[in-house]
C-alpha cells in the first residue's frame, strides 16, 4: 500500500521542478543567441587603418570599413574653397540634425564645415542617406563637367545616381534632396601623421 | 536481474579497457608526464616565449592570432608587448613562421606541422610534446644518425633536428631545459582549445544546478508515483 | 499545470480549430500505460531529447561551418578553419560544437540501449513487428547522418574514414565503381564529396525527426510492452502516461544530463572515443595514418566486414548484419516475449550484448591475429544469434507467465 499523497509538498515539488527547469532552459537559450552576434574575428575586423597619403590631390578612394563603403578624399585648396559660399542650399550646415552625422572633433567650430580633422582628408560614410546607394563624386562646382545631371549652381560634391540626392563637398545634403540628411560622419583617429584608424 | 546485467555490462567494459591500457603500453615507451597548469599565467607566458624564440622558426600557429595573446586572460600580453613580438603581421593574423614550406622541405625532408591544435593531435597530448622535446638520445641500435633519434617519437626517426639541444647537455642545463619543455607544452595545450578554463569553470555551475534540478525530479518522482499501487 | 492551461480561452480557440484537448488526452493524460516500466523504458524519450539537441546544435553550427576543402594555409583547409574558428571566435561556438560532438556519441549510447531493451524483454514480437521495423530504419539512418557528419571537420579521420566506406560500395560487382563515384562526386573523395556529405548531413536528421514522428505514431497504436512481456487486460494494471510517465521521464532527463554534460564541459574527446585524436591533424590525401578505425558508434560492423578475407563477402556480411534486424520479429516464433520467462534466449540475448561489445571492441583496435579470431567467432555468434532464434522456441521450455502485473 501506498503513504497519502501530500497534496502541497506535491505542488511545491511540481513548481520547483517547474522553475528550475525553466531556468536551465533559458541558460541554455543564451549561448544559442549569444552565437549569432558577431564573432570575436569579426569584431577585430571592425577598425580599419588607412594611410590617406596614398590618396592622391583631388582624387577619391572608396574602402571597406565593417564592410560598408567610405569615402576618403584628399581636397586641394580649390575643392577646400568649395566649402563655402552656399550655406543657404543646405538643409543642416552645422552637422546637428541627428547625432551620426557629427563627432565629438567637430565641436570645433573650424571643423565643422569641413566634417574632418584635417581638412584636406575627409572621411565619411558612403552610404546616401535616402536609400543606401554610393553617390557619385562630381567634385568641381558648376556643370562644365557634369552637364544637366547637376543643377545650375552646383557648389561640387556628390551626386547619388539612384534617387538624385546631392551632398557638397564635405557631404553636406542639398536642399531639394530626397535624402534627409548630411552622409554620416565616422569615428576616426590618426594613429600617425599619415594613418588613420576608423573605429 | 537488471543489477545483474549491469555488473556484466561494467565487468566486460573494465576487461575491454584493461587490455587496451596493455596494448597501449606494449605499443610504444611510456611517455614522461609534464607538469603543466593550463590556468597559468606565468607558465603559458613563459611556453609562449620558448615558443616563440624556438618553434617559431619553422612552426606556425596559424589560429592563433596575435589579438589573442592580449584577450586570452590566461596570456594577457600588453599591446605593445605584441606588437615587438608581430612585427609587420596584422594584429589580427595567426602566429606563422618566416620559414617557407619549399625551405623547409629542402632542409628538412617534410613541412613541419602546424602546431595549433598539436595537443590534441597526438596522443599523450602536452605529455607527448614535453617527451619529444626531451627525448633525443642516441640510438641504441647505432642505426639512426645522433640528432634524428627520439624515444618518443614513434618509429624514433624524427625530421625535427633537437630543439631544445636536450641531447648531449651539461648536467647543469637539465632542470632548465625540462623546465622550458613543459612550459611550451603548457603552452601548446592551452593554446589547443583557448576557452578550456572558461569551459571548466562554467561546467562546474551546470554541473551543480543539474544536480539541483535532477534531486528534485527525483523527489517529485517518487512523490507522484506514491499514487501508483504494486 | 497542463490542466490549468487547457481551461483558459485561448487554449479554446485553438482547441476548437485542431481539436489540440482530444489529442493531449489521448497522447498524454488518457493514455494508459503499463504501470511496472523499468527504467530501461526510460532511453525511448531520452532518444528523443537528444535528437532535438542535435538539430538545434547542428543549425546554429551550419551558420558558421563552410564545407570547403580549399586549402587556405599549409595543410589547413576552409572547411577545417571553420571548425577551429567556431571553437576559437564565435561567442559559445566551443559550447555548441563539443554539444553536437558529444551528441553524437550520446544518441547511440542512448538508441543502442533502447534497442538492447527491445532485445531482451522482446518488444519487436507481434503486435509490435513494425513498430520494431521503423525502429531499424531510424538506426539505418542515424547510422548514414553519424557517417556524413564525421566528414564535415575535414581532419584525417574525416578523410580516411569516408574512403574506407565508400570504398566498400565499389566491392560490389558491375556497379560498384558507379556508386562509388556517384557518393563521391569524382575519383577519390574531395571537395564535391564534402559538399554533398554537408547536404545529407542535413536532410537525414530532418528524415529522421519525420520518421520518428511515425515511431511514436506506432507506437501508441500498439501500446508499449512491458517486462513480464505480456498483455495488459485489467485497466488498473495501466497507468496515464501523463503525470506518472512524464515525472519519470523528466527524472531520466536529469540524470542524462548530468553524464552529458560532464563529458561537454569536462571531457568532451572522451579519451579520444568522441572525438579522434587524428581528426585534429587536417586532411591529407597523400598519408593514411598509421591506425584507422571508425568512432565507436559504428565499430562493432567494421569487425563484422574485417572479419571475412574476401572484400565482397565482408561487404555484404556487413550489410546482412544491419538488415537481419528487419527480419528479426519474424525469425523468432516464440510465443513468450521477455527474456525473464525464457530461460534459453535468457542466456542468448545477453551473450549477444557482450558479443557486439566485444565486437566493437576488436573493431577499435588495429587487427593483431588474436584480435581477428576474436573478431571472427564474435561474428558467428552475432549471425549465429538470430539464425537460432528459428529452432530455439522448438525446444525451449519456457518458464509460466504470469496472469498480470
Amino acid at each position: 500500500m501506498t503513504e497519502k499523497a501530500n497534496e502541497s509538498r506535491r505542488n511545491f515539488l511540481y513548481l520547483a521542478a517547474g522553475g528550475l527547469g525553466g531556468v536551465a532552459a533559458a541558460a541554455t537559450i543564451v549561448p544559442f543567441i549569444g552565437s549569432m552576434l558577431p564573432a570575436a574575428d569579426t569584431l577585430a575586423a571592425s577598425k580599419t587603418e588607412y594611410d590617406v597619403t596614398t590618396v592622391a590631390a583631388g582624387q577619391l578612394v572608396v574602402i571597406l570599413w565593417q564592410g560598408k563603403p567610405v569615402f576618403i578624399t584628399n581636397r586641394t585648396p580649390e575643392l577646400l574653397k568649395e566649402v563655402d559660399g552656399h550655406d543657404d542650399m543646405l538643409k543642416d550646415k552645422d552637422s546637428k540634425a541627428i547625432p551620426e552625422v557629427s563627432q565629438p572633433w567637430m565641436n570645433d567650430p573650424d571643423r565643422v564645415k569641413y566634417r574632418s580633422i584635417k581638412p584636406e582628408y575627409l572621411v565619411v560614410s558612403a552610404i546616401c542617406t535616402h536609400l543606401g546607394c554610393i553617390p557619385g563624386y562630381k567634385p568641381t562646382a558648376g556643370r562644365k563637367d557634369w552637364g544637366d545631371s547637376v543643377p545650375a549652381d552646383w557648389p561640387g560634391g556628390w551626386h547619388c545616381p539612384c534617387h538624385g540626392s546631392k551632398y557638397d563637398i564635405s557631404g553636406r545634403v542639398i536642399n531639394g534632396s530626397p535624402a534627409p540628411f548630411n552622409l554620416h560622419a565616422l569615428p576616426y583617429k590618426y594613429t600617425s601623421d599619415t594613418t588613420v584608424l576608423i573605429g | 536481474m537488471k543489477l545483474k546485467q549491469l555488473l556484466i555490462a561494467v565487468g566486460a567494459l573494465s576487461v575491454v579497457s584493461f587490455s587496451q591500457s596493455a596494448i597501449a603500453n606494449e605499443g610504444g615507451v611510456e611517455l614522461k608526464h609534464a607538469v603543466i597548469d593550463v590556468t597559468s599565467q606565468e607558465q603559458i607566458r613563459r611556453g609562449l616565449t620558448v615558443f616563440t624564440d624556438v618553434c617559431m622558426g619553422c612552426h606556425s600557429a596559424t589560429f592563433v592570432t596575435y589579438k589573442g595573446l592580449i584577450d586570452y586572460p590566461e596570456i594577457g600580453l600588453t599591446r605593445e608587448a605584441v606588437d615587438e613580438l608581430r612585427g609587420d603581421y596584422a594584429l589580427t593574423e595567426g602566429m606563422r613562421t618566416d620559414l617557407s614550406a619549399e625551405d623547409a622541405k629542402g632542409s628538412y625532408g617534410k613541412v613541419p606541422p602546424d602546431l595549433s591544435v598539436i595537443a590534441y593531435a597526438r596522443k599523450g597530448g602536452a605529455d607527448y610534446i614535453y617527451s619529444v622535446l626531451t627525448g633525443f638520445e642516441h640510438d641504441p641500435k647505432g642505426i639512426i644518425p645522433d640528432g634524428n633519434f627520439n624515444e618518443y617519437f614513434p618509429g624514433h626517426r624524427i625530421a625535427m633536428p633537437d630543439p631544445m639541444g636536450w641531447l648531449d647537455h651539461d648536467k647543469e642545463d637539465t632542470a632548465q631545459i625540462e623546465q622550458d619543455s613543459q612550459d611550451v607544452a603548457a603552452f601548446l595545450a592551452f593554446i589547443a582549445d583557448p576557452h578550456q578554463n572558461q569551459r571548466r569553470a562554467i561546467g562546474c555551475w551546470v554541473l551543480g544546478f543539474l544536480l539541483l534540478l535532477t534531486l528534485v525530479l527525483w523527489r517529485l518522482k517518487v512523490e507522484v508515483w506514491k499514487d501508483v499501487k504494486h | 499545470m497542463l490542466n490549468s492551461m487547457m481551461k483558459t480561452k485561448i487554449f479554446a480557440w485553438v482547441d476548437r480549430r485542431t481539436d489540440a484537448g482530444a489529442i493531449i488526452k489521448s497522447q498524454l493524460t488518457e493514455y494508459p500505460a503499463p504501470k511496472n516500466l523499468n527504467y530501461m523504458w526510460n532511453f525511448g524519450s531520452l532518444a528523443l531529447l537528444v535528437l532535438v539537441l542535435q538539430i538545434l546544435t547542428g543549425v546554429f553550427l551550419a551558420m558558421y561551418y563552410k564545407p570547403s576543402a580549399a586549402v587556405s594555409y599549409g595543410q589547413y583547409t576552409v572547411a577545417f578553419d571553420s571548425v577551429e574558428r567556431i571553437m576559437r571566435d564565435v561567442n559559445f561556438g566551443w559550447l555548441i560544437r563539443y554539444m553536437h560532438a558529444v551528441g553524437a556519441s550520446a544518441f547511440f549510447v542512448v538508441v543502442y540501449m533502447h534497442i538492447g531493451r527491445g532485445l531482451y524483454y522482446g518488444s519487436y514480437k507481434e503486435p509490435r513487428e513494425l513498430l520494431w521495423i521503423i525502429g531499424v530504419v531510424i538506426l539505418l539512418i542515424m547510422q548514414g547522418a553519424a557517417f556524413f557528419g564525421y566528414l564535415l571537420p575535414w581532419g584525417q579521420m574525416s578523410f580516411w574514414g569516408a574512403t574506407v566506406i565508400t570504398n566498400l560500395f565499389g566491392a560490389l560487382p558491375v556497379i560498384g565503381e558507379y556508386l562509388q563515384q556517384l557518393l563521391r562526386g569524382g575519383f577519390a573523395v574531395g571537395d564535391p564529396t564534402l559538399n554533398r556529405f554537408f547536404s545529407l548531413h542535413y536532410l537525414f536528421p530532418l528524415l529522421l525527426a519525420a520518421i520518428v514522428g511515425g515511431h511514436i505514431h506506432a507506437l501508441h497504436v500498439v501500446h508499449s510492452n512491458n517486462p513480464e512481456g505480456i498483455d495488459l487486460t485489467k485497466e488498473e494494471e495501466k497507468i496515464m502516461f501523463h503525470p506518472y510517465y512524464t515525472v519519470k521521464d523528466a527524472f531520466g532527463v536529469g540524470v542524462f544530463l548530468l553524464f552529458y554534460c560532464y563529458f561537454v564541459f569536462f571531457n568532451p574527446h572522451a579519451w579520444g572515443y568522441f572525438i579522434e585524436v587524428d581528426n585534429y591533424v587536417p586532411a591529407n590525401a597523400l598519408s593514411t595514418p598509421p591506425h584507422i578505425a571508425p568512432v565507436w558508434y559504428l565499430t562493432p560492423w567494421y569487425t563484422i566486414l574485417r572479419s571475412f578475407p574476401d572484400k565482397l563477402v565482408g561487404v555484404l556480411a556487413m550489410g546482412g548484419s544491419l538488415a537481419i534486424l528487419f527480419a528479426l520479429p519474424f525469425l523468432d516464433r516464440s510465443k513468450v516475449r521477455s527474456a525473464r520467462y525464457r530461460p534459453v534466449f535468457k542466456q542468448m540475448v545477453i551473450l549477444f550484448f557482450i558479443d557486439v561489445i566485444v565486437l566493437g571492441y576488436c573493431g577499435h583496435e588495429p587487427p593483431t591475429p588474436v584480435l581477428k579470431l576474436v573478431g571472427q567467432v564474435a561474428t558467428a555468434y552475432y549471425f549465429a544469434f538470430f539464425f537460432l532464434l528459428l529452432i530455439v522456441p522448438k525446444f525451449e521450455k519456457t518458464k509460466p507467465v504470469p496472469e498480470g502485473i
